[in-house]
């Protein structure tokens, strides 16, 4: 018999989803950025060859069997640390931070890289001690494992990143079942060592937390891009102002539009419908996470889908939530729709692995799906792997 | 489906129910954008819409041109010729190239680096709005400027406007000249809407008509982009240019009138002539002599020719008809005599005995200009010969005689009556308003008291009394006119730049005199004495051309004595002609000239046989032999 990968009809809509998302964004990309004929220069020609590869690594990781990742987990934990020491080493600058490789013309930002490596560590770590997830020893080895990374992209600096590491953390703990007591206490610690980080911040740093709170205290400076990504979402309306009248994205009022504010601009050019559009597909992506966690055949794949779950929900609200005031501007990126060739294939592949995990279900381990078809009956699914060999 | 064979379960239902709750926490703060989203894209939409526009749009002003002003048959006292200026929009220029750019249009417009940069940092405060920061540059200057328009972003040639001014050997002082805004006034300026790189008038009617000759900007409403660069044109409103203002001074009689006092006075006195129309206070010719020429102003005038100017004793800078204040001497003497016998202090039959000098208790000697005395005189004789005593007697009583006189009070009041101690209100800058002294003016300027000495010297315009020679005329004016106090017209009409009409300034009356019809008519005729009677003071002023009236007036200051021990003195004559239903009013002063009826009688002769008969007449005098300043003569 003939072991098949079951696809749900939830697969389905998750690529609709997806390339939804994806094609959203290259229409933007389109109307603020450098025409293709710029060639390489053009944030849409970058970001379609991104998104083609990107894809390409979708499927292969989707068809892959993700307890792969979980054997390899530690060499790529290992690989994207030191990609994260080289890029301190030899990386080239932008807007003030260490973040890129230069691969020819193509950019390789590590950091986005490390937080895929992270969470399948973190899926690993915690799978591995399901037996008593409770046990402080397991929770305490588990903090310690972002710590590397964390360490050398502050050191880059990238403050909003570096958080989102402890993020995903906090969250897969908590998904692994570790004890609310100790979640409680590191919450608590975090909260209280706030006035230290403010301390050690830099001053570019507390400037984006004081004009989140008051962006009006210096609307020409650092306050800027947030009121004028509020007035581009407000002004967008219910409907839009189209291509043609937003204003403040065509005429660049709006600055860093293709990364940071590429949500403002959506929202102003199409309006309330525009992002409630695009935050319904990011609702089927989150929904399909959380139904392959909950059905994960296991363990290493429940906390593997929950961990890009918690990165994806965490990306997409502070992302959103500073184009909107209500999250501090931190340079995350919107996953799938802001120019940036890492972060949309590791976003990919990161989406492929949950994919894996659902396609992968009941299935033995290196048993290299066939076809995508009927669901195989429950008998079938024990003795795939022998009719397959 | 749970019986996976990788690894260990654990407790699912815990993990399973975490998961969840996982989809509980997405569900949360989805839920907290979509109600940002509604709040800021519904419900508050409409408010980010009018900062979006607000942001996109940007109001650039367009400059009118400044409207010209022509003298009172359309003569063109000025106009605006084109020239080449360097212009800067500072959102076009890189913040890193402003130095670089400025320190090439300074070398090549022989500006100064420093100022341009300063100016286009100031300017990036609007930056879509561009700055001039090189004027009236040589075509070829431009045409390299526009040449290297790549290497110089922001920078752009713009055809604009410089004043050139045309008889300003005699229209000068009046028409006076624009230039840039003194620092210490720009604040005000800005707050009228005036932009800093502006031209503004300065002096003259370009300064006090600063206003109606700019003319009101145009707007250009523009989009914008985010560095404020110009993306396109939205709407304009054109400017509205200045209006072209036509005073009522004749050129030609003006420059005759200036040929009169030069002839006189030539490179060594300093005198004001004024003629007025009694009958509307216009204004028909006003030359200080000597004065300045505003056509280099213009341009920007040379430092050498400026501290020429500045440090000539005359004060050719200032307009002595309305900034020089003189005492009026005897021309002054016509208030007392009005006072007096509107109080009825004095009837036109009262005669006081005049030997000479009137000594008063307490030791002070007044002395009348015939040290012989001119006996007894009446009110007629009193203002024809110009008797001092018999002033002295009218305004502050004679202690021996009894007689009770005007008192200082009421003398003062009707200094006021006739338009002293206030300026009249002629269109120009920086007019003066004298000084009619009485008891608080002395109290609160000098600190001492009023004594009955201080009543006889303002009697005969002397000590205290400051008065301007517009004052003089207008008041002389009032008399012959039959009692109204005009205020001087010197804008005739306004104009649009059509040639419209666009106003006729109104003949405005800063009142009527409070003098009775009958007294007036006993003042004119001692005025008409003066000039006509046997014994007049003014008889030197007496022309076939027509009948006139007037009153010398020999002011004396405190200066250095001649060698006879007299002070120097102004020589004034101030009248109207003709005598009945005159036509003009007219003052002549020659400062530092000596004596009214030898030196500025003469004068003010030509002047009236002039004015009818519409000739120079020949120079029938010496010049004023003295230098300025050299002390009395004649």
């Amino acid at each position: 018999m003939t072991a098949r990968l079951r696809p749900l009809p939830i697969d389905v809509a998750l690529v609709l989803a997806m390339l939804g998302l994806i094609l959203l964004g290259l229409m933007t990309l389109a109307r603020i950025g450098l025409p293709p004929s710029a060639g390489l220069d053009s944030q849409i020609v970058r970001q379609s060859i991104f998104a083609l590869v990107g894809l390409a690594l979708f499927a292969l990781m989707s068809y892959s069997d993700y307890r792969i990742l979980g054997i390899v987990a530690w060499a790529l934990f290992v690989a994207s640390v030191i990609a994260l020491g080289l890029v301190l080493l030899y990386g080239v600058t932008r807007y003030g931070a260490q973040r890129w490789f230069l691969l020819g013309p193509i950019q390789f930002q590590p950091s986005e890289l490390a937080k895929f490596t992270v969470i399948v560590l973190l899926a690993r770590h915690f799978a591995k001690h399901q037996s008593d997830p409770r046990r402080i020893r397991v929770f305490v080895i588990s903090a310690l494992i972002p710590v590397a990374p964390v360490i050398l992209i502050l050191l880059q600096p990238d403050f909003g990143t570096a958080a989102i590491f402890y993020i995903i953390w906090f969250g897969m703990a908590y998904i692994a079942g570790s004890r609310l007591l100790h979640l409680g206490l590191v919450a608590l610690i975090s909260v209280m060592s706030a006035p230290v980080a403010w301390f050690l911040m830099r001053p570019y740093m507390r400037e984006r937390v004081v004009t989140f709170f008051d962006p009006t205290i210096d609307p020409l400076g650092a306050g800027y891009n947030v009121l004028q990504a509020r007035i581009a979402v407000g002004s967008g309306g219910l409907l839009g102002r189209g291509g043609g009248g937003a204003t403040q994205s065509q005429l660049e009022f709006l600055r860093v539009r293709d990364t940071d504010f590429i949500f403002a601009v959506i929202a102003e050019q199409l309006g309330f419908v525009g992002s409630l559009i695009v935050l319904s597909l990011f609702g089927v992506i989150f929904v399909y996470a959380l139904v392959v966690a909950a059905r994960a055949p296991d363990d290493f794949g429940r906390f593997l889908a929950g961990g890009v779950l918690v990165l994806l929900i965490f990306e997409v609200f502070v992302s959103i939530g500073m184009n909107v005031g209500i999250a501090p501007v931190t340079g995350i990126t919107l996953p799938l729709m802001s120019s940036g060739g890492s972060s949309l294939v590791v976003t990919l592949i990161a989406i492929g692995s949950v994919v894996s995990v659902s396609l992968h279900r009941g299935l033995p381990m290196f048993n290299p799906p066939t076809r995508i078809g009927l669901p195989p009956r429950a008998s079938r699914m024990a003795t795939g792997m022998q009719e397959r060999a | 489906m749970e019986e996976s064979s990788y690894r260990g379960t654990g407790k699912p239902a815990s993990k399973t129910r975490r998961t969840l709750l996982m989809g509980a926490f997405a569900a949360g703060t989805t839920s907290l954008l979509v109600g940002r989203l509604w709040q800021l894209q519904v419900a508050r939409s409409s408010e980010f819409l009018v900062q979006a526009e607000a942001n996109r749009t940007r109001s650039v002003a367009v400059p009118p041109v400044r409207g010209l002003i022509f003298d009172r048959i359309g003569t063109s006292l000025v106009r605006n010729i084109p020239v080449f200026s360097v212009w800067a929009t500072p959102a076009d220029i890189p913040e890193d190239q402003a130095a670089r750019i400025s320190a090439e249009i300074a070398a090549l417009t022989g500006g100064n680096k420093d100022e341009i940069e300063l100016s286009i940092s100031l300017g990036r405060s609007d930056p879509a709005e561009p700055i001039r920061v090189a004027r009236d540059v040589d075509r070829d200057i431009a045409l390299i400027v526009e040449e290297r328009s790549l290497d110089l972003p922001g920078i752009a040639i713009r055809n604009s406007t410089k004043r050139e001014y045309f008889h300003g050997d005699v229209m000068g002082a009046i028409v006076g000249f624009t230039g840039p805004i003194p620092a210490e006034r720009s604040e005000m300026y800005a707050r009228r809407g005036v932009r800093f790189d502006e031209d503004i008038g300065l002096a003259g009617i370009e300064k006090s008509l600063q206003t109606d000759l700019r003319g009101s900007d145009g707007r250009r409403l523009i989009e914008v982009e985010a560095l404020g660069r110009e993306v396109r044109e939205l709407a304009v409103t054109e400017p509205q240019p200045g209006i072209n203002a036509f005073l009522t001074i004749d050129l030609e009689f003006q420059r005759s009138v200036n040929e009169l006092l030069n002839r006189f006075l030539g490179d060594r006195g300093a005198g004001v002539a004024i003629v007025l129309d009694p009958n509307n206070g216009d204004v028909l010719s006003m030359v200080s002599y000597p004065s300045f020429d505003n056509a280099p102003f213009a341009e920007g005038i040379s430092a050498a020719a400026f501290e020429r100017l500045a440090t000539d004793d005359r004060r050719p800078l200032i307009n002595h008809a309305i900034s020089g204040l003189y005492p009026p001497g005897s021309t002054y003497k016509l208030v007392a005599a009005a006072g007096a016998l509107e109080e009825k202090v004095a009837i036109p039959a009262t005669s006081i005995e005049c030997s000479g000098h009137l000594i008063l208790p307490s030791g002070w000697i007044f002395y009348d200009w015939l040290l012989s005395g001119h006996g007894n005189v009446n009110l007629h004789r009193a203002i024809s010969e110009s008797c001092n005593v018999y002033f002295y007697n009218i305004s502050g009583g004679n202690p021996y005689t009894e007689f009770r006189g005007l008192g200082e009070e009421r003398l003062a009041n009707f200094g006021r009556e006739f338009g002293f101690g206030s300026p009249t209100g002629i269109d120009l800058p920086n007019e003066l308003a004298g000084v009619v002294p009485d008891h608080t003016w002395k109290s609160r300027n000098l600190d001492e008291p009023w004594v009955t000495g201080d009543t006889y010297q303002a009697a005969i315009g002397q000590g205290l009394v400051q008065a301007t020679p517009l004052q003089l005329v207008n008041m002389y004016a009032a008399i012959g006119n039959g009692g109204t106090l005009y205020k001087p017209r010197l804008v005739d009409r306004i104009e649009d730049s059509q040639g419209e009409v666009l106003e006729v300034p109104a003949v405005r009356e800063l009142g009527k005199v409070d003098v009775s019809a009958k007294n007036l008519e006993l003042l004119r005729r001692g005025l008409l004495e003066a000039v006509n009677g046997a014994q007049g003071t003014g008889s030197r002023a007496r022309t076939s051309a027509v009948v006139m009236a007037g009153k010398t007036g020999t002011a004396e200051y405190s200066g250095p004595r001649d060698a006879d021990g007299n002070p120097p003195s102004h020589a004034w004559f101030v009248g109207y002609a003709p005598a009945e239903n005159p036509r003009i009013a007219f003052v002549v002063m020659i400062r530092d000239g000596g004596e009214g009826s030898s030196v500025a009688a003469p004068v003010a002769r030509d002047l009236v046989e002039l004015y009818f008969t519409g000739e120079l007449p020949p120079m029938r005098y010496a010049p004023l032999p003295a230098p300025f300043g050299s002390g009395p003569s004649g």
